[in-house]
């Protein structure tokens, strides 16, 4: 089925307390992600990004208001809804790649299919056809301290497409990898988002990733501060 | 179970085949072998420690025609190291699932369930317990010969005594399995017992909480 919206938020907040203090993590965000956009979301240090993304993947429950995945209202799901989300709509890649130190690269990307039930050939079939999509057919049987860095972060992508998942996020993806890697990332990243569709949205400091997102949104104190095309990104570096 | 509809999703299975978990948790004791073994060194311990008691016991017993030799003192003793192996095993698996926040948060990430996160805990402590258990049962045995060797034979009451097979065999078969028996489903109990607090601990964590800790 294809929505128009893949991810939509509403009046979204998180507020922290501690004790008598309160950190508006997020406060009032409405966002709305089209079907296989690549989206950047911008801002300074503590300005909200990592807490957008745990809401909009499902990983911890708004104060207050609505994420819409698929036009399915998440903070409406039990537990067992909010692992299958996880599991077949999202893929997540983090900024310390996070891949399950004691299995091989293969088995790190066959790990999602297992909790979603792939068979076993399947598993290996499709794990493999991933991983030597992005570019490491010949490290299949590594674990992850025998890769570098790059590598590490191209099995997390493998990964987190396993299930064919709707969105992708990504919470600074080349935050740990030199600017050539990391370059090498954003572009495997914005090609797997052509090739596959898959919505793409990026929490990033990085500011090669402008280059290559379909929009850019700017975070602030935990609110939207502006939403920028691609175009008119252009605009503004050719002034 | 909620399998189901929701919206315009059709929700399907999480599945976690224990023949993987098995894997998992076989792979997390061979990579992290010295946590392992410091785990296992507690059950070891407690296990050794009751199956050189009960032998000498049954040793004294035989040696000394003597009907009962366990002192109630003993059994104190008997229960309390075995309590202090558990506290070690509770101990040591809270580090092993502080070390692993992130792990939890990415296998949440992935699609696991609390209680697959559970059951991989669990599986850990119940092959730790398994192999504690025989290794602690073989260190009592050699306990229990080395105390019969040394305690009897300037008399020579019991000629069996001298060697560790006659002493194996001057107990029987039946007591040796026993022992064996109960030993490694002790362990396994035990280190169950320790783990559970942990392991739900593990299963329970929020995972954007676990996966904010840095390691
Ligand atoms: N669990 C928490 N408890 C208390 N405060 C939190 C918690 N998580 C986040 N915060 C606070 O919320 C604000 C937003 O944090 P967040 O991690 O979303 O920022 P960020 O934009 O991802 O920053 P960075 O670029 O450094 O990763 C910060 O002020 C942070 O201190
Ligand atoms: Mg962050």
């Amino acid at each position: 089925m294809r929505y128009e919206y893949t991810v939509e938020t509403e009046d979204l907040a998180k507020y922290y307390y501690m004790g008598k203090y309160v950190i508006k993590a997020l406060d009032g965000v409405n966002i709305k992600i089209r079907r296989g956009e690549y989206v950047s979301i911008m801002g300074p240090s503590g300005s909200g990004k990592t807490t957008l993304f745990n809401m909009i993947g499902g990983l911890d429950r708004p104060t207050r208001g609505k994420v819409y995945i698929d036009e399915v209202d998440i903070s409406k799901l039990d537990a067992y809804e909010l692992a299958w989300l996880r599991c077949r709509k999202i893929g997540y890649i983090f900024q310390t790649f996070n891949l399950i130190p004691v299995l091989t690269a293969l088995e790190n990307v066959m790990l999602p299919m297992i909790f979603a039930g792939v068979p076993r050939e399947e598993r290996i079939k499709r794990a493999t056809e991933l991983l030597e999509r992005v570019g490491l057919g010949d490290r299949l049987h590594h674990k992850p301290p025998e890769l570098s860095g790059g590598q590490q972060q191209r099995v997390a992508i493998a990964r987190a497409l396993a299930n064919d998942p709707a969105i992708v996020l990504a919470d600074e993806p080349t935050g740990n990898l030199d600017l050539h890697t990391g370059l090498e990332i954003i572009n495997l990243l914005r090609t797997l988002n052509k090739e596959k569709g898959v919505t793409i949205v990026t929490a990033t400091h990085d500011l090669k990733m402008i280059d290559v997102s379909d929009r850019i949104i700017y975070l602030r104190d935990g609110k939207v501060q502006r939403i920028e095309t691609r175009a008119e990104v252009a605009v503004e570096y050719e002034e | 179970m909620s399998a189901g509809k929701v919206g315009t999703w059709e929700i399907g299975e999480i599945k976690l085949p224990l023949s993987e978990a098995f894997r998992i948790s076989l792979e997390n004791i061979r990579k992290r072998f010295v946590r392992a073994a410091i785990t296992t060194a507690s059950i070891v311990l407690g296990i050794a420690f009751m199956v050189s008691i009960l032998l000498m016991a049954q040793i004294q017993q035989i040696a000394r025609g003597a009907p009962e030799t366990i002192r109630a003192y003993q059994y104190w003793l008997l229960f309390i190291s075995l309590l202090v192996s558990g506290v070690g095993i509770t101990n040591s698996m809270l580090i092993a699932v502080a070390e692993r926040y992130k792990e939890i948060g990415t296998m949440k990430c992935l699609g696991a369930l609390d209680r697959h996160i559970l059951i991989f805990f669990l599986l850990e402590s119940l092959i730790i317990g398994g192999v504690g258990g025989i290794a602690g049962y073989i260190v009592g045995l050699i306990a229990g010969i080395v105390y019969g060797y040394t305690q009897f034979r300037p008399s020579d009451v019991i000629g069996a005594l001298t060697s560790p097979l006659g002493t194996l065999s001057m107990l029987g078969a039946p007591t040796v399995i026993a022992l064996l028996l109960l030993s490694v489903v002790l362990a396994m109990i035990l280190t169950m017992a320790a783990s559970l607090y942990p392991a739900y601990y593990a299963a329970k964590l929020n995972p954007a909480e676990a996966l904010r800790y840095e390691v």
